[in-house]
């Protein structure tokens, strides 16, 4: 009896040896991976003084888009799936810090593109590192201007630019010049005379302070500019300054990223600043992290913000499943660079699959200009490159390898504790979710 | 006075001041000079006379040297003053009031008191413990004159004096201010006592919190000669158990009552308190005591890097554990601010409104009392004269029988619970995250050597005078959009003054 019963155990073991290779490629979903894998380098900030939440966020993305990737057979070339691996590297936020990590992304981790980066200055610092070692590149946050054509040192300003050292760099997060203009000419149609604008010290902050104090000041407003260093906790002596101006200012317009806004958009609601009946709030983009925002800026009902990405009650199929999946890890809704950082892998990936190798950057490159994929933020192209090399006339350099079509709303809340799904889109009008362009504090739509 | 004339004043006085400064006390004849004139009196006399006559100044000198100890001396000053500040004022805007004359003059008058006052009394054998700050501040403050008030008779200047100068100081400063910027917020009647009175409020209001912090760095420094590279990171860890304390306190509050519960986050700062101090104490048993009994070859760098580590570990375990996401509680109370109204005294003066944001207003509260309860602990009761006594001589203190193992591991528990309870009353008002306390600590020493290290006191004056130093300098700058990116800078500012003035701090020991 206990022979057959050894007989028999023995038997049901060898059955499952011989079956566990076999759930083994279910396990992956029926993929049968190369032994190569495509290696693609996020930069992101995660430590101080970096703004780390958001580097977090673009992290836990570039691995999500990854592993969809990944669970979808990878990246198909020759008729072999390559797996992605991703590896992050941490630019703290510093662009001494980022080149290093690019260095190494090069040298060490030998990746075959890369994208991230939170910081302008960290992409400022890298981009001509990348281009000119011919490593595709998708940034996903970074909002200076000058991260495209325009900071390379060797362009010339004229078209085409083969060979001018802007080949291998793209964006899909606006310029600053794209967000300025949105919020200025809602400001200014809304009638308001008297700005400040509180600009962090930043290569984010500084040229998108100039961009906006311009565009006020050629709209006949009046402009006063305070810059304020990053990661300063209390803002109320120059809050007070503001309060002890003769003229009440209209708009207090914020220009500081991260958890700083916060600290400041508080102080300036605690002290009765704005927003107010009188002056209007606009604060920074991280505003649209609801959870976050509430939970540190309690006063900061009214507080209007621009956002980019298309808005949520527009959301894509894919955007909705990412925004889930980012729910469940973070209890927030997903912003603007994780989404962006999502996109940017698949952009990557796509351009892969069609330049048909990993190691030619050159034509990676060239297949990101003729992308044409619709994902988390929209359909995503690239209108000026080398396939398009011809700008026309009044079209800003920065356009050059840029998504063009980045969408910017302005958004406010109007009831505290709100979901920012809840908040009203009061600009541009095509998007107006309340059917205005500006709720008083108070009032209700 | 023409303006190349005046040019060439300017060029030719420091010209001759440098000849005389060097020739004079060489060619002097001895023999024609009484012994009270010393070689400093020489210097200072080849200075002011080649400045303020030229070669005459220094012929004059030369023949009769007698003369530095009389009047000559300060009618000399005088005219170097009046000439030199008459030119610059005439070289830099001619249409300048010639009443600035003195402003201008003050660094420059700072100077050469600061190196001839101090020697000066040490020549005379006089106590010299404040000489340099009263010249300094003197020479500022009122040109010339220091020299009468100081030269003839050597007076020990008192910190009553100090102030008094000081004060002076500031107000040409103010003064200078008002002139050149004359629609600047701090200056420009009728709002100027209002905003001043509402930048020093908020000074105040801060420092309060700023002090608190900075006790807890001098305790352990007076203690244990120990500077606490991870004050910074207790005073965040401080803040992240008051709240994490709140939030479960108020789901187990709610679940028990079946309504929303919000516990005050007062209570946060007992309980971040009392595990700080428990952390503070486990930590100098285990890795400061060996310090102290002689088990560590080199102290100072061990103690370094042991608290920069344990720091470390502080901040990035919180991150891990915590995440990067910023953290606030809710109000200690429900009042958004206080707001003093506005006050007419006379027809053309009024006073206020002042706005006081009501949690800020609380925390000082808070800071002040526990700031107080501590130098009652440390004066009234045994266990603080014990540490006191250790603080000053740790082996007469041994003798007496004090345990000074025991004080070392008190005053790292005690100086730890303070940063933590000023991060416990101060997430409220601030969004916390793991490396909140980079900026804080930073300031802490600033406030510790300003207010003198090892002073309690000290540290309670140095954090209400860093944070009205920042708030004034924010809030006065003439450039509104510079002031507030130069915030911490105005505190490095005065910091730097003091250390050059009175290395030992406003409240500190000559010698440790």
């Amino acid at each position: 009896m206990k022979r057959k019963s050894l007989f028999i155990h023995c038997l049901v073991l060898i059955a499952l040896i011989a079956v566990l290779p076999l759930s083994m490629v279910q396990a992956d979903g029926h993929c049968e991976f190369a032994e190569d894998t495509v290696k693609i380098g996020g930069l992101v900030p995660l430590s101080a003084p970096g703004a780390v939440a958001g580097g977090i966020a673009m992290s836990w993305a570039i691995n999500r888009a990854a592993d969809d990737i990944n669970a979808d057979c990878g990246i198909t070339i020759d008729g072999a799936n390559h797996a992605i691996e991703i590896v992050i590297g941490d630019s703290e936020g510093s662009p001494e810090r980022g080149q290093a990590v690019v260095e190494r992304f090069i040298l060490e981790d030998e990746v075959d593109a890369v994208t991230g980066v939170y910081h302008s200055a960290v992409g400022l610092a890298t981009m001509s590192m990348l281009d000119e070692n011919g490593v595709p590149t998708v940034f996903s946050e970074p909002w200076n201007d000058n991260v495209s054509a325009n900071g390379i040192m060797e362009y010339d300003g004229r078209p085409p630019r083969n060979a001018d050292g802007v080949d291998h760099v793209f964006r899909v997060s606006p310029a600053s010049s794209m967000v300025g203009g949105v919020v200025v000419n809602w400001l200014i149609d809304l009638g308001v005379g008297n700005v400040v604008i509180i600009a962090e010290n930043t290569d984010y902050g500084q040229p998108a302070a100039a961009d906006e104090y311009a565009r006020f000041e050629a709209a006949g407003a009046t402009v006063t500019q305070i810059n304020v260093e990053l990661g300063t906790e209390d803002f109320v002596p120059i809050l007070s300054r503001i309060q002890a101006s003769a003229e009440t200012p209209d708009v207090v317009r914020v220009l500081v990223t991260g958890e700083t806004s916060f600290n400041l958009t508080q102080q300036m609601a605690e002290l009765g600043i704005a927003p107010t009946e009188d002056t209007i709030c606009v604060t920074n983009q991280v505003a649209f992290q609801s959870e976050q925002y509430w939970q540190n800026v309690p006063d900061g009902n009214y507080c209007a913000f621009n956002r980019v990405g298309i808005i949520p009650s527009l959301f894509s199929d894919t955007a909705v499943e990412l925004n889930d999946a980012y729910f469940e890890e973070f209890e927030d809704i997903v912003p603007s660079y994780a989404m962006a950082s999502y996109d940017a892998v698949f952009i990557l990936a796509d351009a892969i699959e069609r330049a048909g190798s990993t190691s030619d950057g050159a034509a990676i490159s060239a297949a990101i200009e003729t992308t044409d994929l619709d994902l988390s933020q929209g359909r995503y192209y690239f209108e000026y490159g080398n396939h398009n090399p011809e700008l026309p006339e009044g079209t800003p350099a920065f356009m050059w390898h840029q998504w063009p079509d980045p969408v910017v709303t302005m958004m406010q809340y109007f009831e505290q504790g709100q979901s920012s799904l809840d908040a009203a889109v009061i600009y541009p009008a095509v998007y107006q979710t309340h059917g205005t362009d500006y709720i008083t504090p108070g009032s209700s739509p | 006075m023409n303006e190349s004339f005046a040019t060439w004043l300017l060029l030719a006085g420091p010209l001759w001041a440098a000849i005389g400064l060097y020739f004079l006390p060489r060619m002097a004849p001895k023999r024609k000079r009484d012994s009270a004139v010393s070689e400093h009196d020489l210097q200072a006399a080849g200075v002011v006379g080649g400045f303020a006559l030229g070669p005459v100044g220094i012929g004059l000198f030369y023949l009769a040297p007698n003369l530095i100890r009389r009047f000559t001396l300060a009618a000399g000053i005088t005219i170097a003053v009046f000439i030199a500040a008459q030119a610059l004022v005439r070289v830099s805007d001619p249409n300048l009031p010639s009443a600035l004359w003195l402003i201008l003059a003050g660094p420059l008058w700072a100077g050469i008191a600061s190196y001839f006052i101090p020697r000066r009394y040490r020549d005379a054998e006089a106590i010299d413990t404040n000489a340099l700050t009263a010249a300094a501040l003197g020479g500022f403050a009122i040109g010339p004159l220091i020299f009468g008030l100081t030269w003839k008779h050597t007076p020990r200047i008192s910190r009553e004096w100090i102030i008094v100068l000081g004060s002076l100081g500031a107000w040409q400063i103010y003064t200078l201010f008002a002139i050149h910027n004359a629609t600047n917020p701090c200056v420009a009647a009728p709002f100027h006592l209002t905003y001043l009175t509402q930048q020093t409020a908020n000074g105040v209001v801060i420092g309060s919190i700023y002090s608190l912090m900075a006790v807890g760095l001098t305790l352990i420094y007076s203690v244990q000669g120990v500077v606490s590279f991870a004050h910074g990171q207790l005073y965040m860890v401080g803040g992240y158990f008051s709240f994490y304390f709140l939030l479960h306190a108020g789901n187990i509050l709610s679940e028990l009552t079946g309504a929303e519960v919000s516990v005050n986050p007062i209570w946060g700062i007992p309980v971040a308190a009392v595990i700080v101090f428990i952390m503070g104490a486990v930590f100098e048993r285990i890795f400061l005591k060996p310090m102290h009994e002689g088990l560590i070859e080199r102290v100072s760098e061990y103690a370094i890097l042991i608290t920069f580590g344990f720091g470390f570990f502080l901040e990035y375990t919180t991150l891990a554990i915590a995440g990067p996401f910023p953290q606030r509680t809710n109000r200690f109370i429900e009042i958004r601010r206080f707001t003093l109204p506005r006050t007419q005294i006379t027809d053309d003066f009024f006073f206020g409104p002042i706005h006081i944001i009501g949690d800020r207003a609380f925390a000082m509260v808070v800071g002040i009392v526990l700031i107080f309860a501590l130098l009652y602990f440390l004066q009234r009761s045994w266990t603080g004269r014990a540490l006191r006594a250790t603080s000053q001589d740790r082996q007469a203190a041994a003798v007496t029988g004090i345990n000074p193992t025991n004080m070392n591991t008190l005053s790292f528990a005690l100086g730890s619970m303070l940063a933590a309870m000023s991060g416990a009353a101060l997430i409220p008002i601030f969004n916390w995250v793991p490396w909140v306390g980079a900026e804080m600590v930073g300031r802490s020493y600033v406030i510790v050597v300003l207010g003198g290290l090892g002073s309690v006191p000290g540290a309670l004056a140095g954090g209400v005078i860093v944070g009205i130093v920042e708030a004034l300098g924010a809030g006065c700058h003439p450039d509104p959009s510079r002031g507030a990116a130069y915030k911490e800078a105005f505190a490095l500012v005065i910091f730097a003054l003091v250390l050059l003035l009175k290395p030992t701090g406003l409240f500190g020991r000559e010698h440790n």
